[in-house]
């Protein structure tokens, strides 16, 4: 609601702010409970009752780096002495690194996901939204033949569950060579995710009033001025959120990313959930992998705060 | 709003012309998603008529509209239609009353309203998988943070029957409420000051302000946030999947996987798929009606 | 800039022929996402051949992954790993390669222990037809508390009430005692942990464990007869032991699989719990297990009518026969059935299927379970291995969840229904199922 200057006002308001603030920790206690779970010994994070005071420490996160096996065997006291103090932390923990022909510690396929998951997921953003951003506007501002129907068309590609058209899908790419690249996924969520690029920016563009742009045209824009330089920044806040949506859609997408790729392309939600060891869910790496995970798209979103919230404005021109 | 701009208005014969621009901004992304669509909807469709396994090698028979039949006589189906039903709209309507109550209160100006709105939205940021995997812990009896912080002693969420379902709406409600709170804001920052200045002037009640301002204006935003919604809702499947298998909490996803996935029943499974497509088509073109009488001022 | 160009073109024409000459050196095995994948990688990693690389899946997904990569005939695996149960499909649907001769060639009928042939390799049952090497063995074992077992206290009170001395079960009427002994809500502390989890391996694997010791059934493989082996009235009693079980199981227990039934057991909830060997691992480490220098083993105890089995777990590695490497891949193969090999396979923590490794005394105390693990590999029984066992999984699961875990119907309905179900399915799938 709007602001009104009043006693009763400025009481309001600060009500509204203490419960913002209450629910939003209440909101986010699972959030604190995974992220605290990151820095727990793999056996505090079981405990009946769970543990909630504990000594934090980032055994977790260099497990999540590393390929790691079970001891089978008290460590040779020389050898524990020897080895850095990251290795001693998972020595600790009942496990050992996994080395390679040449004595080189060996890393897990998570950096290489990590990286893959960004590659994917901003360029198949950036095509989503610009490609939704154009057509959304060719929809709103121009008569389009068929126009509602090729809008439910357009929605109606994300109705069907993926399972189904996972088998469809995997036989299309295989013949095409798009198994397992980059490219495939890009193409893949780009499609998943323009028909709600088109659907939100096709929202927000109608609310902007069209006597903007032709007021521009009548002062000697061309059409294509007058979108980049009147409704492009008018819809900033529809860009914003449509570009923070599609970016977490394809961040975390799993099923499509498991079955169509394999070690070349694959992004990391597929490889987060699977740390079982031998028989005990390391809560504590899946964990860790979520909460670095989770860093790329908050910044994302933190950095684009100021464009989501900024709203419409409503300049000379009264309705 | 859907109103066109005149193609012959003095500017528009400079630079390219109206047609062009309408043509290639719309043409390339529709001709994409058809082309990327057809084969695997076809596909799909084609199978369900027939009695194809994708793990045999027997040749897939024709038998026209038998695994529709089947399907849509099968108690244990509506049973899980019902049980999807019901667990959509408690789901949407959690997050519609969550999200649009967030983006009311946030509606002011407030010192870190960024830093707020992000956090708020963390929930939302995190892969399907892991939410289930997490609340499965969260909700356990025994090992789980809810029992012990709320002192609800043993109570087994996942698995049972009569909680099983709700447990999973809370999840999803937690998880994507900060979607609709977004769009609420959005929509909420939209509705132009001069018209909140005119009620208060003409001494309107808060209430008459918000049924008879707020809402209308932000309603086509807040709708095309509830088809989203109510769309992904049916299709539900991850967190579900990982929390429970509580036959009373199935939802028509895993059912869907399980035939697809498990048994390999190609035919039937896609013939169960189009069966879905076409409920969540019917419910959404109600919606999108709405949509468009909503813009309609 | 021309000659520039030429260059250029040179540099990459001469990467793609060198890429293309190290890709016909490279083996892919595909296996699951867990600790026996990354021991098998450091195994390979010491094979003198070609580069072999071990990708995994995660475990849900890893039949799905496998098989939709099959059924499009693909080859981006060269060598699977797959559960026992995959050998029908993957040997009637033409995925597997025939190893019949290769076993013959190597005599590996003698080389690996018989159980390990019979149900990771051979398929038609009896048949002799083989397509597989056996790998990682496995089954269904138990873990119990040491240390409460083995106090007095406890010991004098369990003989007061049950007349016999408190002790490792030697039949399931001792376990179902011994889990009623322990259960004590107030202390937090509950007889048993079992698998409740109603997804395919885990529900029907548990229920098979009680079923195979009672004698009962999940029906005559070679001639598909289900009603009244699976519905028999040893298998009825069986199913309902498996539900009195259950009630002795900590609260809420009804999404269990490995994972829970060892948290369970480390965080000192369960006096004994259920688990495939594989898994035992985690409870031998003290870091993993507080309890672990007081936990014991022991094999699936008797039935009521003295029948000895346990449910089969376990994977063995076929060579895909859309693979582009078959020659590599059976060198491969032939260099880890060596005795060497099988024996560097064991000492990283891979579960040998050699027959002398398995019986020599240095394996059976290589670690606390080991005995256990070889007592049962002598008595194990496995499920159905059709190409259509997906399906027969799923719809046991299906049906064994509501009775066991919310207690609806009974053994008797829960069993014909199932096989009402099952006759179906194969009857659809053409076999001459009653």
């Amino acid at each position: 609601m709007a602001v009104v200057s009043t006693r009763a006002g400025r009481l309001g308001n600060r009500l509204a702010v203490a419960a913002v603030i209450v629910i939003t920790l209440i909101f986010l206690s699972p959030i604190y409970w995974i992220t605290s779970t990151a820095f727990k010994p793999l056996l505090l994070s079981t405990t009946v009752p769970p543990t909630i005071v504990f000594e934090p420490q980032i055994t977790p996160f260099v497990k999540l780096f590393t390929k790691r096996a079970q001891l089978t065997g008290p460590v040779d006291q020389a050898t524990y002495d020897a080895a850095p103090w990251w290795e001693k932390l998972v020595l600790d923990g009942g496990e050992r690194l996994s080395r390679d022909g040449s004595g080189e510690v060996v890393f897990s396929a998570y950096p290489d996901r990590f990286v893959n998951s960004l590659i994917i997921a901003i360029s198949s953003t950036l095509l989503a939204v610009s490609m939704g951003t154009i057509t959304a506007y060719g929809f709103s501002r121009f008569r389009v033949k068929g126009e509602a129907d090729l809008l439910f068309f357009i929605l109606s590609t994300r109705m069907l569950p993926p399972i189904v058209v996972a088998i469809p899908m995997f036989l299309m790419y295989r013949a095409v060579g798009l198994n397992d690249t980059h490219l495939g996924l890009i193409i893949l969520y780009t499609a998943f995710n323009v028909s709600f690029a088109v659907w939100l920016m096709k929202g927000f563009i109608d609310e902007i009033p069209k006597e903007y742009e032709e007021a521009a045209l009548v002062d000697g824009y061309t059409r294509m001025q007058a979108f980049y330089k009147i409704v492009l920044p008018e819809a900033a806040a529809g860009i914003a959120a449509t570009a923070v949506f599609c970016f977490i859609t394809a961040w975390n997408e799993y099923a499509f990313a498991l079955i169509l790729t394999n070690r070349r392309a694959q992004t990391a939600p597929p490889f987060i959930p699977s740390q079982i060891g031998t028989g005990l869910q390391d809560w504590t790496v899946i964990a860790a992998g979520t909460v670095l995970f989770l860093l790329p798209v908050a910044i994302f979103t933190f950095l684009l705060r100021n464009h989501l919230l900024r709203g419409m404005s409503f300049g000379a021109i009264r309705k | 709003m859907m109103t066109t701009l005149d193609p012959r208005s003095r500017a528009a014969t400079r630079g390219w012309s109206d047609i062009t621009i309408r043509n290639l901004f719309v043409i390339p992304t529709v001709a994409f998603l058809i082309i990327f669509n057809v084969f695997p909807l076809l596909y799909s469709l084609g199978f369900s008529f027939t009695d194809f396994k994708a793990s045999s090698k027997n040749p897939a028979h024709f038998v026209g509209l038998k695994n529709y039949i089947d399907i849509l006589a099968d108690p244990v189906i509506w049973r899980t239609f019902s049980t999807t039903l019901w667990y959509v709209i408690v789901s949407v309507a959690g997050q519609f009353v969550v999200g649009f109550g967030l983006a009311l209160l946030l509606n002011r100006p407030i010192p870190g309203k960024g830093l707020l709105t992000t956090l708020l939205m963390l929930p939302m940021m995190l892969s399907p998988v892991v939410v289930g995997l997490f609340w499965k812990l969260i909700y356990d009896p025994s090992w789980g943070i809810l029992n012990y912080a709320l002192g609800l002693g043993k109570t087994a969420w996942l698995t049972d029957p009569k909680l099983a379902l709700y447990a999973v709406a809370i999840t999803d409600i937690w998880m994507w409420s900060p979607f609709v709170m977004l769009l609420s804001l959005a929509g909420l920052s939209a509705v132009p000051k001069h018209l909140y200045e005119a009620a208060s002037i003409d001494r309107a009640g808060r209430l008459y302000t918000f049924f008879r301002i707020t809402l209308p204006l932000v309603a086509p935003i807040l709708l095309i946030a509830v088809i989203f919604r109510t769309m992904e809702a049916f299709k539900t499947f991850d967190i579900a999947f990982v929390m429970t298998g509580q036959p009373a909490a199935e939802l028509i996803s895993s059912r869907l996987y399980k035939m697809a996935f498990q048994q390999w029943q190609t035919g039937p499974s896609s013939a169960l798929a189009y069966i879905i497509l076409i409920m969540v088509l019917c419910i959404t073109n109600i919606y999108v009606k709405y949509l468009n009488k909503a813009k309609e001022r | 800039m021309r000659t520039a160009t030429k260059g250029l073109l040179a540099g990459v024409s001469l990467l793609l022929a060198s890429s293309t000459t190290v890709l016909a050196q490279e083996l892919t095995i595909l296996w699951a996402e867990w600790d026996p994948a990354n021991y098998l990688q450091e195994l390979v990693n010491e094979y003198p051949g070609a580069k072999v690389t071990v990708e995994t899946v995660p475990w849900p997904d890893f039949q799905t992954k496998a098989f939709t990569e099959f059924n499009a005939q693909g080859s981006a695996y060269d060598l699977v790993v797959g559960d026992s149960q995959w050998l029908g499909a993957g040997s009637t649907q033409g995925h597997y390669v025939d190893l019949t001769d290769f076993v013959a060639a190597n005599n590996l009928t003698t080389a690996m222990a018989p159980a390990t042939m019979k149900y990771y390799s051979e398929y038609p049952g009896g048949s002799g037809k083989y397509w597989a090497v056996p790998l990682e063995g496995d089954a269904l074992g138990w873990a119990y508390r040491k240390d409460l077992f083995e106090n007095p206290d406890e010991m004098a009170a369990f003989k007061a009430k049950y007349g016999y001395d408190l002790g490792v079960p030697q039949t399931w009427q001792q376990l179902l005692d011994t889990a009623e002994f322990f259960t004590r809500p107030d202390q937090n502390l509950y007889g048993a942990a079992i698998y409740t989890m109603n997804a395919g391996d885990a529900i029907v694997m548990g229920v098979e464990n009680s079923v195979f010791a009672y004698g009962g059934s999940f029906g005559d493989y070679a001639s598909y007869k289900v009603t009244g082996q699976l519905n028999s009235d040893k298998s009825v009693k069986a199913l309902e032991d498996y539900r009195k079980l259950f009630t002795y199981n900590p609260p809420g227990w009804g999404n269990a699989f490995f994972v829970e039934t060892n948290t369970a057991f480390a965080q000192g909830q369960a006096a004994m719990a259920m688990n495939y060997f594989a898994f035992f691992p985690s409870l031998v480490n003290e870091a993993t297990n507080p309890f672990a220098k007081s936990t014991g083993y022991f094999a699936n105890p008797k039935g009521p009518n003295g029948d000895d089995f346990a449910a089969l777990g376990g994977q063995g590695i076929s060579i895909v026969s859309y693979s582009q490497n078959q020659e590599e891949a059976k060198k491969f193969l032939e260099w880890f059935i060596k005795p060497e090999t099988q024996k560097r396979w064991a000492e990283l923590g891979g579960y040998t299927c050699d027959a002398k490794l398995l019986e020599s005394a240095e394996f059976r105390n290589a670690t606390p379970f080991n005995e256990a693990f070889y007592q049962t590999m002598f008595k194990v029984r496995d499920f159905w291995a059709l190409p259509e066992y997906a399906e027969l999984l799923t719809e046991a699961a299906d049906t064994f969840y509501p009775y066991v875990v919310d207690g609806q119907g009974t053994a008797k309905e829960t069993l014909d229904k199932l096989a009402a179900t099952w006759v179906d399915t194969l009857k659809s799938a053409g076999y001459a199922a009653e």
